[in-house]
């Protein structure tokens, strides 16, 4: 069931309780987690957190806390399957569910005693009425009871016959009626359930509860900022959303910065400062330099169409045209000349028009502690990104990223953001030629309704696209790039289908699918339901572990029969 | 030379990193006691003819071994001090049972000494603090809150605090969870002090 109000029925039912949180391995969920870590600190709530990279994860982790923890909440988890069905759990456990996948699973909305969602309940959510999906099944006994009991009651032979005909008649009836109304309930849920999407951020979420309870901090404000800002990086959530939520934002931070008006010098430039920035959509390009960051960001490569020729002489006119001298715009950012930068916004701006990006600048938020560091969302949300899925040690166990990553959101550790800050370099690096390469030996097929890509085991940097949030960067990247430069109409606006390698050892690849690129696209994605038809018509060997349902992993051998699959599925 | 196996030990006890006990060196200190000991009745039959022979030449010598002897016995002691004091932090790092690859490195006058450490320090901490006396061993800095949060870096297992209830420490959890509790593992490195 949906929460009304937060605090009552969240907060205070956990105020003295030992909680356990199951947080999911993404950015969002990450800054949600530490939102309700400063929560449950203030108020010395005893937690347990427990980061789970999958379905398995949740349920083993479940199993292992379910004796000592009564309630759980899941952070970005759980809520579209049915939970109770999956964790088995006892009739005490309680669940609190903040989760931005929709569409939230029927049972988990309607049930009244064991979850709780802690979901806004007009979040664009659509879900059908109660008794559309559920039917009480007393009523048909009720009238087939009373159908014998007249039957014995009655005395000529005569008689009964015409009452059995009756009750048959109305035992038909019934049973009419019933088959009309399950054809129909297939039907709704099928059309509830069949794209997979974002809702509002969870620790946007939280930030709110916070807000209720007036413990909002800075802080808590500023890892809102990153949740969101991470929804749009990984084009989770739709242009329009991203806006209307960044002016909900707005309005925090306004009411946060009103001390700064008063006097010149009220706070120390130690403290930290949110600002609203319609800054320009390069990535990283604060700590990088101008050029690096133009070439890598996916925005400006696939206007200029970078992996051509053509592309890279455009790029040089683009920076003659702003009259930026080559040197400037290859040192490092914050070396640059004081005069170029001042204007460097608008000029870029004006510079872009001309050729035809519209929308270089986005609106976001930066923050600044201290004299030297100042940093944007989405520079953030690159760092924590890189570190949550980076693949250079060997032992690459999930949790350990989880770990550093998380720590890489605190202001104190800004060793290990900005070591964050290097390796989303590096990411952004390989996806950009990995997308050059791609597109240039043409590896991308057209199989009908929809684009297929596979990256072959020999491919530079293939280990980071092992992970999910990389492949799905890559993916849409790619697909940008691809409608760039192609000229068939009709693959414009097809989605694309992406397989990387996995794991070596156990031969498996993880298969992508991201919907077709548009400008006023809504972000839905129906290939988590096509994936799961398509496995289970071909028994492909598959692994739907992922709490985003688009993303499986596959044994290699049955690649070509579950794209076959697809194929006939979709078309 | 003389002397050398006096700073020998001084450097063994230099070399481990600090507050760690290597094994008592039984035989180092052996020979220096020797040493000490032949140093000493070559001074007495020198010292003996020196009076008796009036000879004068020889006092240097006696004076030089006489200084060997000092050292020696200030490198001894201050071996054996030191050991001391290492064994005393272990009391308030580690409570009064110790690991049991510490107490093999003790001799066996160590370990009284720590016995009788333990008690005059349990009897002291019994005289303050009222009825039930006060444990200074805890909290050796000023604490900033009731409760800490904490990261598990190896699994323990399950672990249990004051109320009863149960925690599994898994690699890489985190917790948030009374203080004192937590004091213990956390010198045994079990789990890790976070601060945000």
């Amino acid at each position: 069931m949906f929460i009304a109000d937060i605090k009552k029925d969240f907060y205070e039912v956990v105020a003295n309780q030992r909680v356990a949180l199951l947080v999911a391995a993404d950015i969002d969920g990450l800054c949600a987690c530490k939102i309700l870590q400063a929560l449950f600190h203030c108020d010395q709530i005893q937690y347990t957190l427990v980061p789970v990279t999958g379905w398995q994860d949740l349920s083993t982790a479940f199993l292992e806390h379910k004796e000592q923890f009564r309630y759980f909440v899941l952070i970005n988890c759980g809520a579209n399957v049915d939970l109770l069905e999956m964790l088995q759990p006892d009739s005490d456990s309680i669940f609190f569910i903040c989760d931005t996948h929709r569409p939230v699973d029927v049972v988990n909305v309607y049930n009244d005693t064991q979850i709780k969602l802690l979901i806004k309940e007009d979040d664009d959510l659509g879900v059908p009425t109660y008794d559309d999906i559920f039917r009480d099944e007393d009523e048909e006994e009720e009238g087939e009871g009373s159908g014998n009991e007249s039957d014995e009651g009655s005395e000529p032979s005569g008689k009964r016959r015409r009452f059995d005909e009756g009750a048959i008649e109305r035992r038909i009836e019934r049973q009419r009626a019933k088959r009309q109304w399950e054809a129909r309930r297939r039907e709704i849920l099928f059309d509830y359930e069949q794209y997979e999407y974002h809702g509002t951020s969870a620790a946007m979420m939280f930030f709110e509860l916070a807000w209720v309870l007036t413990k909002d901090t800075k802080d808590m404000l500023w890892w809102s900022i990153i949740g969101l800002t991470d929804q749009w990086v990984h084009d989770k959530i739709p242009h329009m959303k991203y806006v209307s939520d960044i002016a909900t934002v707005q309005r925090h931070v306004s009411r946060h910065n009103h001390r700064n008006e008063d006097e010149e010098n009220s706070l120390s430039i130690d403290c930290m400062r949110i600002s609203f920035e319609y800054d320009l959509r390069l990535a990283l390009y604060h700590h990088w330099s101008l050029y690096e960051s133009i070439c890598n960001s996916y925005y400006t490569a696939c206007s200029f169409k970078l992996w051509t020729l053509k592309g890279q002489k455009k790029l040089q006119e683009f920076l003659a045209d702003m009259g930026l001298p080559l040197r400037q715009v290859k040192q490092k950012f914050k070396s640059m000349d004081v005069t170029i930068k001042e204007n460097l916004r608008d000029v870029i701006e004006e510079s872009s028009n001309k050729y035809g990006m519209k929308d270089i600048r986005i609106q976001t938020f930066g923050v600044h502690f201290g004299f030297k560091n100042s940093f944007l969302a989405s520079d953030m949300v690159h760092a924590a990104a890189a570190l949550l899925e980076s693949t250079e040690r060997d032992e690459n166990d999930p949790t350990d990223n989880f770990i550093k990553a998380l720590d890489s959101l605190s202001r104190s550790n800004l060793d290990r953001l900005l070591s964050g800050i290097d390796l989303a370099k590096k990411k952004l690096i390989a996806i950009q030629q990995t997308v050059a390469s791609c597109i240039c030996t043409n590896i991308i097929l057209s199989q009908g309704p929809f684009l297929y890509c596979y990256l072959m085991e020999g491919t530079p940097d293939v280990k980071l696209f092992s992970k999910p949030l990389a492949l799905t960067l890559l993916c849409k990247y790619l697909l940008k790039a691809f409608v760039q430069s192609t000229r068939n109409k009709r693959c414009k606006l097809l989605p694309l289908i992406m397989a990387a390698p996995k794991d070596m050892e156990k031969g498996t690849v993880i298969v992508v699918g991201i919907p077709p690129e548009s400008e006023t696209s809504d972000k839905k994605n129906f290939f988590g339901r096509a994936f799961e038809k398509a496995a289970e018509s071909t028994s492909s060997r598959t692994l739907h572990d992922h709490f985003d349902t688009s993303i499986i992993e596959l044994k290699s051998e049955d690649r070509s029969k579950f794209l076959d699959a697809l194929i006939t599925l979709l078309s | 030379m003389f002397c050398e196996k006096a700073i020998e030990l001084i450097r063994e006890l230099h070399r481990v990193s600090d507050g760690q006990l290597p094994a008592f060196n039984e035989d180092g200190l052996r020979q220096v006691l020797q040493e000490m000991e032949a140093l000493y009745e070559q001074n007495q039959a020198d010292v003996s003819e020196a009076k008796a022979a009036g000879r004068g030449d020889l006092i240097p010598s006696i004076k030089l071994r006489h200084c060997c002897l000092l050292r020696n016995q200030r490198c001894v002691v201050a071996y054996l001090y030191d050991r001391l004091l290492r064994i005393r932090a272990l009391r308030w790092e580690y409570g009064s049972v110790l690991p049991a690859n510490v107490r093999f490195h003790m001799s066996a006058e160590e370990v009284q000494w720590f016995g009788q450490y333990k008690k005059s320090l349990a009897s002291f901490m019994r005289s303050i603090g009222g009825q039930e006396g006060l444990d200074v061993t805890q909290d050796m800095k000023p604490p900033k809150s009731l409760y800490i949060q904490v990261r598990c870096l190896k699994d323990h297992g399950e672990f249990e605090i004051d109320d009863g209830t149960v925690i599994l420490l898994k690699k890489n959890s985190q917790h948030f969870l009374p203080r004192w509790k937590c004091e213990q593992l956390i010198r045994q490195g079990v789990l890790e002090h976070v601060m945000s």
